[in-house]
């Protein structure tokens, strides 16, 4: 039943191009695509597992560097451009998760926010490969077979492809026993110990597939833009990425999706009142927070907890 | 009989401070053992450091004649050896079932990619589980809580879903701290049946606790700590009967303590 649900809205998600021929649509549906990706990637390591990560940021502009260079320098295709993004940051998060997850949570926070900062450095400052501040203009649309995603219909057929594997490869993961260890680790790591399981693979686990598929979504990003330079690393994405995994309730995986879709649309829906625009969404936010502390999912998850103790008295 | 656990000398100090000094004792199996002490006799560090959630700095520990001296706190689980916390460590926001099947799910045969594909083995894993901790869950009187989050429960209740979590894996040996501190007193007598239950089936269990009366119900054996050191060994009748212990415990001598009594009268 569920599932069925999911194929209906995963198809009509992805029947939007028969729909609409408005690009400002489709662009706004791209994007909604791509960070609802990107939230349900850092719901992976934060929302689940506990581990606050700002590294998706970088994570994030790794991702679309590598998909960039990998198309403009060296020679190669959009999509190995995209399985470069997954693997460096798979690789990268191995390689700063290990001494760093031994250390408490919020070393953790610090090291992530650290790497995030580091990146934006690198992506300014190392000229020769990254072109620093002009960045790298004019990347091609991508094509399979002699057919090219040159309009923002066509390539929302790959930003809408990505958020279904993506989505659907992270909600096999988080509702198995797999997602609940980790939710478990989250709650009471030593009792996880105790009851044979090490923690360290886990949590590992989840931050390089939440940086592998975080940087997926940042190579397509780019190439949605046709543009990267260091402004992708702008702090807005990793804000976005944040409220969105806040305001749909950390933990809950559908939660956040909705979240996601709804907060792509928020700040578009409110462009009646130009001036205004982002107060109100601000707005929105500051409420939302103040009637559901724990986002929607943790809101529903408190009456129905309410319900419980009153049926149990 | 060949002991289940045993510890030889086991020793731990905090900045020049003894906590565990030298102590050794053995488990037999399918007995119920206790272990008392005063408040800092070394007690819970001694759990701590069989478990592998300190590292002892001496001492060698065996489970089922097998060393799991210094091993991290997850391989002396998955040996056999399953503990639960004085202050009382659940899964706050997970349902019950959810809480025990957790425990057991170390122990069985399904992988990650088993975890993934929901392939069969992975279902009959979870099925396995469940069923385990549904008879579990009765066993310890909470069945129509089964599908709650366990942080509704009261105190009492939350200490019998880690002694049943506790169990869910069928370990050698299950080591109890502090299983009825803070308990109601009408609740212990509830977790004495479910462990002398537990243990008429084969289990074995080493038991941590303050309460005399429970330990002297319960154990077969008792070993008395005090300042880290082994002070006592025997049956419950003999560590009653023991002057030392008594001195330890209640800071009086029996003399002393006979003397007042008759003051009083």
């Amino acid at each position: 039943m569920k599932a069925i649900a999911l194929l209906i809205a995963a198809l009509a998600a992805g029947a939007l191009p028969l729909l609409t021929d408005s690009n400002y649509i489709l662009g706004i549906a791209v994007s909604a695509a791509i960070y609802t990706v990107a939230a349900a990637a850092l719901n992976l390591i934060y929302g689940y597992t506990g581990l606050l990560s700002f590294a998706q940021l970088g994570f994030w502009g790794i991702g679309g560097y590598a998909a960039a260079l990998t198309v403009m320098s060296f020679g190669g295709t959009f999509w190995q451009g995209l399985l470069w993004a997954a693997l460096v940051n798979a690789a990268l998060a191995l390689a700063i998760g290990y001494p760093t997850l031994r250390t408490g949570r919020h070393a953790f926070v610090i090291v992530t926010l650290t790497f995030a900062l580091l990146v934006n450095l690198i992506a300014r400052d190392w000229v020769e490969l990254t072109r620093g501040p002009l960045g790298i203009p004019g990347l091609p649309a991508p094509s399979v077979l002699g057919f090219e995603f040159h309009s923002t219909a066509r390539f929302y057929w790959i930003a809408w492809g990505y958020a279904v594997l993506a989505l659907g490869g992270l909600y096999a993961l988080c509702s198995s026993r797999i997602g609940r260890t980790l939710v478990a680790i989250k709650q009471n790591e030593p009792l996880v110990r105790a009851q044979g399981i090490s923690p360290m693979p886990y949590k590992l686990a989840a931050f390089a597939v939440s940086a592998a598929v975080t940087g997926t979504a940042g190579g397509i990003f780019a190439f949605h833009l046709r543009i990267i330079d260091p402004l992708f690393l702008d702090f807005y994405y990793m804000q976005t990425f944040l409220i969105m995994v806040i305001i749909g309730g950390a933990g809950s995986f559908w939660g956040v999706v909705a979240a996601g879709v709804a907060l792509s649309a928020l700040p578009e829906v409110l462009r009646f009142s130009t001036d205004f625009r982002m107060i109100i969404y601000g707005l929105v936010l500051v409420v939302a927070m103040l009637v559901m502390p724990n986002g929607i999912a943790g809101w529903l998850q408190q009456r129905r907890l309410a319900r419980l103790r009153a049926a149990l008295q | 009989m060949k002991p289940l656990l045993e510890v030889r000398g086991l020793r731990k100090s905090y900045a020049g401070v003894h906590a565990v000094d030298d102590v050794s004792f053995a488990v037999v199996p399918g007995s119920i053992t206790g272990l008392i002490g005063p408040n800092g006799s070394g007690k819970s560090t001694a759990i701590d450091c069989i478990a592998g959630f300190q590292k002892s700095d001496a001492g060698r520990v065996f489970l089922d004649g097998a060393e799991i001296t210094g091993r991290a706190a997850h391989e002396v689980a998955r040996a056999g050896l399953m503990r639960t916390f004085q202050t009382v460590r659940i899964y706050e926001r997970l349902s019950l079932r959810d809480n025990l099947a957790i425990a057991a799910q170390q122990f069985d045969d399904a992988g990650w990619r088993d975890e993934l594909l929901r392939t069969a083995r992975y279902r009959r894993a979870v099925a396995a589980a469940e069923a385990r901790a549904r008879e579990l869950i009765e066993l310890v009187g909470l069945t129509r809580y089964a599908e709650a989050e366990a942080g509704i429960l009261s105190y009492g209740q939350k200490k019998l879903v880690a002694l049943a979590a506790a169990l869910m894996p069928r370990p050698r040996i299950v080591v109890l701290d502090e299983p009825v501190a803070g308990v109601n007193p009408t609740r212990i007598r509830d977790v004495e049946a479910v462990l002398r239950q537990l243990n008429a089936a084969g289990e074995t269990f080493l038991i941590v606790e303050h309460n005399v009366e429970f330990i002297t119900n319960l154990c077969h054996h008792v070993i008395v700590l005090d300042q880290g050191r082994k002070l006592a060994e025997g049956t419950a009748a003999e560590i009653h009967a023991d002057p030392r212990v008594l001195e330890a415990y209640l800071g009086i001598a029996p003399e002393a303590d006979d003397a007042q009594r008759r003051g009083a009268a």
